[in-house]
């Protein structure tokens, strides 16, 4: 395929990649951008060329030994929730931007442990950057029928990787805020990881399934070639041995490679998307890596022993033929290459501008400039440093022109990260691990490392014949660099991982408990070991003591976030701790925030830096920052209590306030009955006396007048003592005293004689009575009783049904031993408001307080009683529309 | 002849003051609530008026209301008949505007005597 | 997430630890296959896949 092909290839691939970046810089809110699935897929920025290519050549040369790689995070991702959430709990209150930030901030702050972690992973990155930039132009050259160019101007490579520098500083540097998200990049190193897992999946079906019948086709091929048993099987102990260390190697990978950094912590927007990660991160390796090992043995059946192992995947696809394949297998190298490349460059680039050349020299010039200049500045030294990382890994690669494969410098890569290991994870459960313990064990670490892997490798590059290796310095045969004391049964990169280990390990355990941290470490250490107890504390987390003043402190924060930015941070702060903004004296909660609000633009130890340089501060021991520690824990989980027992009093108060309510309402309705109840006795007595005067003084009234008053007052006097009889009743009933008089009757007859009693009213005022009722049903009850249970049910029906139209009826049913009896009418109904009332004793509708009640307002209580007294119910059907429904209920039982 | 109303839902107690003022010689008008007893009024202009206050419908508190407000009824003299008995209930009667104001049981006499020493003299 | 829970995932990365290396992968150290797959690899994507499979269900069932 012609060259300008593949490069118009390219730039059309990156353009879109572009192009979905800037999308989702756009959308960074929307469901698309922010989900879980984005954060896991994210991940995989983890699988680089070297998993693209390089495993395919480990599997084609030496075996199993390439699973280590994805073994390690398989059994580190079950721990990702436990871990990585109190990792990213802390980064996302202390702003932190990178690992280095990080490790710095777990030790006070410390500003060499910064630089240092930020030298380590330059020195581990850099020749992996390189790697992938080789892989790029090495498969370009492939692809492009082999004719490889001569010079920069014309190396492709060259170009790719200037490109990848621009998308970076475009999308990795839009604020001076390193903490802050980029959601463009990351949602486009989501998508290459689609791209190349599902290109990755097609070459895999087309090699198994297309070039041959199946896995077992290829393995019985294969399986007939000599040191077949070397591939597929660990040929002695010492291999496993191997196995082991690479395991763990790449365990330590995960959490602590810079890229892996970036996306799992940095980059993380919600702590929830860590669940969605711990099981899909490991089942994408998984898918990632059935097929290697059957398109490695198909290179080996099908290619000449002569190419190059590493890119069988793309080797198989040309020779037969297939360019299009070739360049799909390609594009998808070129995406674990970039996503790769684009996210180290930004991690480094943060490090190096953060916690190398700011904490170092250039906050002094910050320190005198005002804010748009400070942006800029910060934002040019994070790109200058992205060309300089990525144009000087491609100088790397050019100049050196390394002859190990892929594997082996990802493997040297990880073995120098692994010395952030014990400062990291010890760290992270450890409140004695202490800074010097921690630069300590990085430097002895790193200095075996450079003793066993570098010195030799440098040796046989530089020195020919040198005897270095082979017996050791001056001879020293103990000292040899790949058989350190003897131990001669490990590969180089195993044996450098495990004594660089063994140093770096045994340094910072020793030197934490011989030499005791300052306060301030502690500090940080409690912060970050007690996460999740202290994490409510916030700003009250930090212990500080001395002298600050709020406008010197505002004019260190201005210089970098600008006037807005301040004003508006402090204005959130002033609220949330509920400060007088006038205050001059800053308190330790205000150091702390400052110090929170600058890391993100300049990293944690200059930050501290900053801050103390406007503030004077006084030492405080240890023993009083872990007692003001617990004691601002204490006065915070007081206030939890507090709070709670306010809210439980509220809710006691609020209780008493309706039982108060309600007795007011009793009280006032028992007011208005006792009214009712006197108005009802005083009027027939009022008419009894006037009648009864007018009779006495008047001699001469005609006969008939005369006897019609004589009939009123007999009348009215009737008409008392039902009133009198019916309150007794009610008494009698409520308080239990009535004495029933209970016999076998029949319901129907019973009810016939109420229907009886008010048939003439009935028919008085037009109105309709439908009876459906279960014959022979034979109850033990007191008649008179019961009776008046229905006459008032009636009566009351009768009394609120409209003239001519108006309809009562009444039905019976049987459910098992109990009789339901419905009286419903057309009525008015019941004011939903009353429908809790109307069976209380003083009840008196609401809206007829004032009129003239119909009715005494006793006879439904009084009914409700005799139910009761029949072990039955009286009922009202809330649910009922077209007028009142009352329900009688009995049980055959009787009693 | 002055023109009496009473205004009260209990028959039997409207049919004895019926009996007692006829005797007395006015000429009594009936009402069983308040709007029956403003169409009586719009129409006879009474001298009196004997209001009973928990009726059905419009009650006596609202009728005496109406009644102050219109000026063709501001010759008429208002006595409540009421079983309301608390002093709460005689103050809102008589600050509404009524002359007197009479708790039931009352003395048909002493009633005749009031109303007489209010529109005879 | 309970404590309890966490601690199954704790306990699944030390199984992974053991299983995973000496001595029990030498169980499986055979050139024989399965379906095509040589054994010793059938055993490790067996015992990632499970693993995959358990830490769903933990995290989905109690987190």
């Amino acid at each position: 395929m012609p060259s300008y092909a593949i490069i118009l290839v390219i730039i059309g691939y990156l353009s879109l990649l572009f192009a979905v970046g800037i999308w989702a810089d756009r959308k960074s809110k929307s469901k698309w951008v922010h989900n879980p699935w984005v954060y896991a897929l994210s991940l995989a920025v983890y699988c680089s060329a070297w998993t693209y290519y390089g495993s395919v050549g480990i599997a084609a040369t030496s075996g199993v030994s390439f699973l280590t790689t994805y073994l390690g995070p398989v059994i580190a991702l079950p721990l990702w929730i436990i871990i990585m959430k109190r990792v990213v709990l802390i980064s996302k209150q202390y702003q932190v931007s990178s690992i280095a930030d990080f490790i710095s901030l777990r030790y006070g702050n410390n500003r060499s442990i910064g630089a240092i972690v930020t030298v380590i992973c330059v020195v581990a990155v850099l020749p992996y950057i390189a790697l992938q930039l080789k892989a790029v132009s090495e498969t370009f050259d492939i692809l492009s029928d082999g004719v490889k160019s001569t010079s920069i101007l014309t190396d492709s490579t060259f170009y790719i990787a200037v490109l990848l520098a621009v998308f970076v500083a475009l999308f990795g540097t839009q604020t001076s805020d390193a903490s802050r998200r980029r959601s463009g990049l990351v949602f486009t190193v989501a998508v290459e990881s689609v791209l190349k897992l599902v290109f990755f999946l097609i070459i895999g079906i087309y090699v198994i399934f297309y070039l041959f019948n199946g896995t077992t086709d290829i393995y019985n091929q294969i399986s007939a070639l000599d040191g077949f048993e070397e591939l597929a099987t660990f040929t002695n102990i010492e291999s496993s041995i191997n196995w082991y260390f690479m395991i763990a190697l790449s365990f330590f990978a995960i959490f602590l490679l810079p890229r892996q950094f970036q996306v799992s912590v940095v980059e993380n927007t919600s702590t929830s998307h860590l669940k969605k990660a711990s099981w899909v991160f490991p089942l994408y390796l998984l898918l990632f890596n059935v097929f290697v090992i059957f398109i490695a043995w198909a290179g080996k059946l099908l290619l000449s022993s002569d190419l190059n192992p590493d890119y069988y995947t793309l080797y198989i696809p040309l020779q037969q033929g297939h360019q299009l394949l070739g360049l799909m297998v390609f594009l998808g190298g070129l995406s674990s290459v970039i996503s790769m490349v684009v996210v180290s460059a930004l991690a480094l680039s943060t490090m190096i501008s953060n916690n190398l050349i700011i904490p170092y020299g250039f906050i002094k010039l910050l320190n005198k400039s005002n804010p748009e200049d400070n942006a800029q500045r910060i934002k040019n030294v994070r790109r200058v440093s992205i060309f300089i990382l990525i144009i000087g890994a491609y100088f790397f690669y050019v100049n050196f022109n390394i002859e190990l494969s892929l594997f082996s410098i990802g493997l040297i890569a990880f073995v120098i990260i692994a010395q952030l290991a014990p400062a990291f994870f010890i760290g992270l459960f450890w409140n004695r691990g202490s800074a010097i313990a921690a630069k300590m064990g990085i430097l002895a670490g790193s200095i075996v490392t450079f003793y066993t892997l570098a010195i030799p490798f440098l040796n046989e590059v530089f020195i020919d014949g040198s005897t270095f290796v082979s017996e050791g310095p001056a001879g020293i045969a103990l000292l040899k660099p790949y058989q350190l004391f003897g131990i001669d049964f490990m590969p180089p990169v195993t044996h450098a991982f495990f004594w660089s280990m063994v140093f770096n390990l045994m340094f910072y355990l020793i030197f934490s408990v011989v030499f005791k941290g300052n306060y301030r470490e502690r500090n940080y250490a409690e912060l970050v070991v007690n996460a999740s107890s202290y994490g409510e504390l916030e700003e009250n987390a930090f212990v500080w003591r001395g002298e600050a003043y709020v406008a010197e402190i505002k004019k260190a924060l201005v210089r970098f976030l600008g006037e807005k930015r301040t004003a508006r941070a402090l204005d959130i702060f002033y609220r949330k701790y509920e400060l007088n903004p006038q205050e001059e004296k800053a308190d330790a909660r205000l150091v702390n925030f400052s110090e929170k609000l600058l890391t993100g633009s300049i990293g944690a130890a200059s930050a501290k830096l900053m801050i103390s340089s406007v503030v004077k501060e006084q030492p405080v021991t240890l023993p009083e920052v872990l007692k003001i520690l617990e004691e601002n824990k204490e006065t915070i989980s007081a206030n939890k209590q507090l709070q709670q027992q306010s809210h439980d009093l509220k809710r006691l108060s609020d209780r008493l306030k309706d039982a108060n309510l309600a007795l007011v309402e009793k009280d006032r309705q028992k007011d208005e009955f006792l009214d009712t109840v006197a108005h009802e006795l005083k009027t027939p007595t009022a008419s009894i006396r006037a009648t009864s005067e007018i009779l006495a003084d008047d001699d001469d009234m005609p006969k008939e007048l005369k006897q019609k008053f004589l009939n009123n007052i007999v009348n009215d006097a009737d008409r008392l003592a039902v009133l009198i009889t019916n309150i007794l009743d009610l008494e009698k009933l409520s308080s239990g005293r009535d004495i029933m008089d209970k016999k076998q009757h029949l319901l129907k007859d019973t009810l016939v004689k109420a229907v009886d009693g008010i048939y003439q009213l009935a028919l008085q005022k037009g109105v309709h009575i439908e009876i459906e009722t279960v014959e022979n049903v034979s109850l033990i009850y007191d008649e008179d009783r019961i009776l008046q249970v229905f006459t008032n049910l009636l009566s009351n029906s009768l009394k609120f049904v409209p003239e001519n139209t108006g309809t009562i009826k009444i039905q019976t049913q049987q459910y098992g031993d109990e009789i339901v009896m419905s009286f419903e009418d057309n009525g008015k109904g019941i004011p939903q408001e009353d429908m809790q009332y109307i069976f209380e004793k003083f009840y008196q509708s609401n809206n007829q307080n004032i009129k003239k009640p119909i009715g005494s307002g006793m006879g439904l209580a009084i009914s409700r009683h005799i139910m009761e007294n029949h072990n039955g119910t009286l009922t009202v059907d809330e649910e009922f529309q077209n007028g009142a429904r009352f329900i009688v209920a009995l049980k055959t039982g009787g009693l | 002849m002055k023109k009496l109303l009473i205004v009260d839902d209990e028959p039997n107690i409207v049919m004895s003051l019926e009996y007692a003022f006829q005797k007395q010689g006015y000429n009594v008008f009936i009402a069983r609530d308040g709007s029956e007893a403003l169409v009586i009024m719009e129409r006879e202009i009474p001298d009196l008026v004997v209001l009973d206050i928990m009726m059905p419908q419009v009650d006596g508190y609202e009728t005496i209301e109406i009644i102050k407000k219109n000026p063709a009824f501001a010759k008429a003299k208002i006595i409540f008949l009421s079983a309301k008995s608390k002093a709460a209930d005689i103050e809102k009667g008589l600050s509404l505007g009524a002359d007197l104001y009479f708790t039931k049981p009352f003395s048909v006499k002493k009633l005749i005597a009031a109303v007489d020493n209010l529109i005879r003299i | 997430m309970k404590k309890r829970h966490q601690q199954k995932l704790v306990i699944l990365s030390i199984g992974l630890i053991l299983f995973l290396n000496i001595p029990i992968i030498f169980i499986f150290n055979s050139d024989a296959s399965v379906l095509g797959i040589p054994v010793l690899y059938a055993y490790v994507f067996f015992v990632w896949l499970v693993s995959v499979i358990i830490t769903y269900t933990v995290i989905n069932r109690y987190a």
